[in-house]
């Protein structure tokens, strides 16, 4: 029972193995091959239409794969129906049944596996405790709040100790402060109960917040999969470096291939890169600069890359500036500095400096 | 500032239109209650005075309790019958949710557009050859064929605004199909089932063509009693059998809007508490 205290139970692993759905012509998940580890807290993320909901629902059981197989702890469960399948789902919107208490509703999971009401007391009441609602228990779902309601449904996915925990977008309907703190609440759940959640989201903070892996689908195929540190700072390809947080997109030609990086050109100006790149000397490289790489100042910067811009927007932020400054050769580009160490003078119109080593940027595929 | 006359006009017809319409309406049935306290042997309006005899009639003579208990039997007999099929039907349509579903739940709807005379005709000659002519089960299955499309259409229609994620909640929970129907889906389409049984109930209990075709006197319906009864002699007892209907009619929907008020009520009252 998730009493909280048995956080060494570890949970079941799963894995996907060429899973396929189409409708019609439409392949809405295309191959998808992916290896859950037991007791991790992994994320699809992507827009919508990319996926990740037909992936979560196939697991569920809800969605019937057109091809491939879903394996728990190697067992295929492909056709299993989602009655026998033994996860806990937290839907969006939360499903919580109307029509019954909050004791009710959490009950309902025992209840169909033949436990009776007062048997099933105890467990009822931990799992509100364990989700700080024990003082509502008889309320109905209407009388409670979205943070509250969300809770209740988290509670009754988990009352009967499911093999996985799912969750389709939880905080999505919430705002923004109870968002962040449920956040916490989910991470450190996960951490006192071992059981191996699989989430789905298109909120890239929410990924990077609380995962130990997220999966980037796009169009029904996993972009790129990998610890959220990882997918920050080294993106593969432009559509992961435009997803996952903010980027400046350089395209130029490679003039000087080093020992330990290249040196490129972009609209006239020579700019350097670690690493090696992925193409040869005079082909086209794009390179993706984070916003909060480029540092600001009013004179030329001391750093291998420089140049001058003039600010053509800016925004405050409180803790930051977001600046846009349009440059020769570069275009637009964004700019994000601490707003209380900010060098430069914010106006609009005023000349600038931009400046970044050559290991701020990363350099990535375009598709 | 003074209205325009014409709008004032306008406005006057309208309503004096909307009070003829409902006069019209309601009326012919209004007559039926000073009728019932008739003092005279036929359907008439008092002469003398006021009588309860025809109400006194009605309950010491047999035929006419043992009409109204029959008709109560098949009424609610059926009623019960066209509830488990409709909903059950008008569910299984829902989960399919393809073109075929919507072909049968379209091909439910056959009972309500044949003229019910046609219908009665070919039940007469198929009752026939089933044996089951002027029996209790032939009525009420005739009763249930009528009703079952009613409850298909009431059902289906809570049906379209119940959360399809609340069925996949219970399945994810590991409900089972039959327990999924029990505890989750029926008594979130309450309304629609309880509004098809108000359908189905009062089909079942004025319906005559199909009675008069298929029973003769071993089921004998209030309807066809009362029906009788007019070929008969006119009898004051009629109007009183009406009187009384339209009473227990009216408690009835005077309960369900008080029950309705009552419960829009607690459900403010409920959000007014809610709340972090």
């Amino acid at each position: 029972m998730p009493d909280g205290s048995n956080g060494t139970r570890s949970g079941h692993a799963l894995s996907l193995r060429s899973l396929s759905k189409h409708y019609g012509s439409l392949a809405a998940v295309d191959n998808v091959d992916l290896d859950i580890p037991h007791g991790s807290f992994l994320t699809l993320l992507g827009p919508s239409g990319s996926g990740k909901t037909t992936i979560l629902m196939s697991i569920a059981g809800f969605v019937e794969p057109s091809g491939g197989q879903i394996l728990l702890d190697d067992t295929d469960i492909t056709r299993r129906p989602p009655d026998k399948r033994n996860f806990g789902m937290v839907f969006q919107g939360y499903a919580l049944f109307p029509h019954m208490t909050v004791a009710e509703n959490i009950w309902f999971p025992l209840k169909v596996r033949g436990i009776s009401k007062s048997a099933a007391g105890d467990k009822i009441r931990a799992a509100l405790e364990l989700v700080q609602l024990g003082h509502l228990a008889d309320r109905y779902p209407s009388q409670l709040s979205g943070g509250q309601q969300q809770r209740v449904a988290l509670a009754r996915a988990l009352v009967f100790e499911p093999d996985l925990l799912l969750l389709d977008e939880p905080l999505s309907a919430l705002d923004k402060k109870l968002r962040a703190d449920l956040q916490w609440e989910l991470k450190s759940l996960h951490q006192r109960l071992g059981t191996t959640f699989i989430y789905v989201t298109h909120d890239q903070e929410e990924a990077l917040s609380m995962s130990d892996e997220i999966v980037i689908l796009r169009d029904g195929k996993i972009e790129q999969q990998g610890g959220p540190g990882l997918l920050y700072e080294k993106p593969a390809t432009r559509f992961v470096a435009d997803f996952l947080g903010k980027s400046n997109f350089l395209t130029g030609k490679i003039t000087e291939i080093t020992a330990d990086g290249f040196a490129y050109d972009v609209g006239g100006h020579s700019l350097v890169q670690d690493g090696k790149p992925a193409a040869s000397l005079h082909d086209t490289v794009l390179v993706a600069l984070r916003p909060e790489k480029i540092s600001l100042s009013p004179d030329r910067s001391q750093m291998p890359n420089a140049l001058q811009g003039r600010i053509s927007a800016f925004n405050y932020f409180g803790a930051a500036y977001h600046f846009q400054i349009q440059t020769e050769g570069l275009g637009e580009v964004i700019a994000t500095v601490p707003a209380w160490t900010c060098a430069i003078d914010p106006t609009v119109g005023g000349e600038i400096w931009l400046g970044w080593e050559p290991n701020a940027s990363v350099t990535v595929r375009e598709s | 500032m003074k209205k325009d006359p014409r709008v004032v006009f306008g406005r006057c017809m309208m309503l004096g239109l909307a009070w003829t319409v409902l006069a019209f309406l309601v009326v012919p049935m209004a007559i039926v209650v000073p009728v019932s306290f008739t003092d005279q042997y036929f359907l008439s309006l008092p002469k003398e005075g006021l009588s309860l005899q025809h109400y006194a009639a009605f309950f010491e003579k047999d035929i006419w309790i043992s009409a109204t208990l029959d008709s109560l039997i098949v009424a609610i007999a059926s009623t019960i019958c066209a509830l488990f099929l409709g909903t059950l039907c008008a569910i299984g349509c829902w989960r399919l949710a393809s073109n075929r579903a919507e072909m049968v739940r379209t091909f439910m709807l056959t009972p309500i557009i044949v003229p019910t005379i046609v219908q009665a005709l070919a039940m007469y000659r198929f009752w026939i050859d089933l044996g089951i002519m002027d029996t209790y089960f032939g009525l009420i299955l005739a009763h249930t064929l009528i009703a079952v499309p009613y409850v298909v259409v009431t059902v289906s229609s809570s049906l379209a605004n119940f959360d399809v994620r609340l069925e996949q909640a219970s399945r994810n929970l590991g409900g089972s199909t039959s327990q999924t129907i029990r505890w989750v889906i029926v008594p979130s389409i309450m309304p629609g089932i309880l509004s098809g049984a108000l359908f189905a109930f009062t089909i079942s209990f004025d319906e005559i063509v199909v009675a008069l075709f298929i029973t003769s006197r071993n089921v004998y319906t209030l309807p066809k009693r009362i029906w009788d009864g007019i070929q008969d002699h006119l009898d004051p007892t009629i109007a009183s059998i009406a009187t009384m209907l339209i009473a227990i009619t009216l408690a009835l929907l005077l309960t369900e809007l008080w029950a309705r008020q009552r419960q829009r009520a607690k459900r403010t009252a409920r959000i007014d508490i809610g709340g972090e």
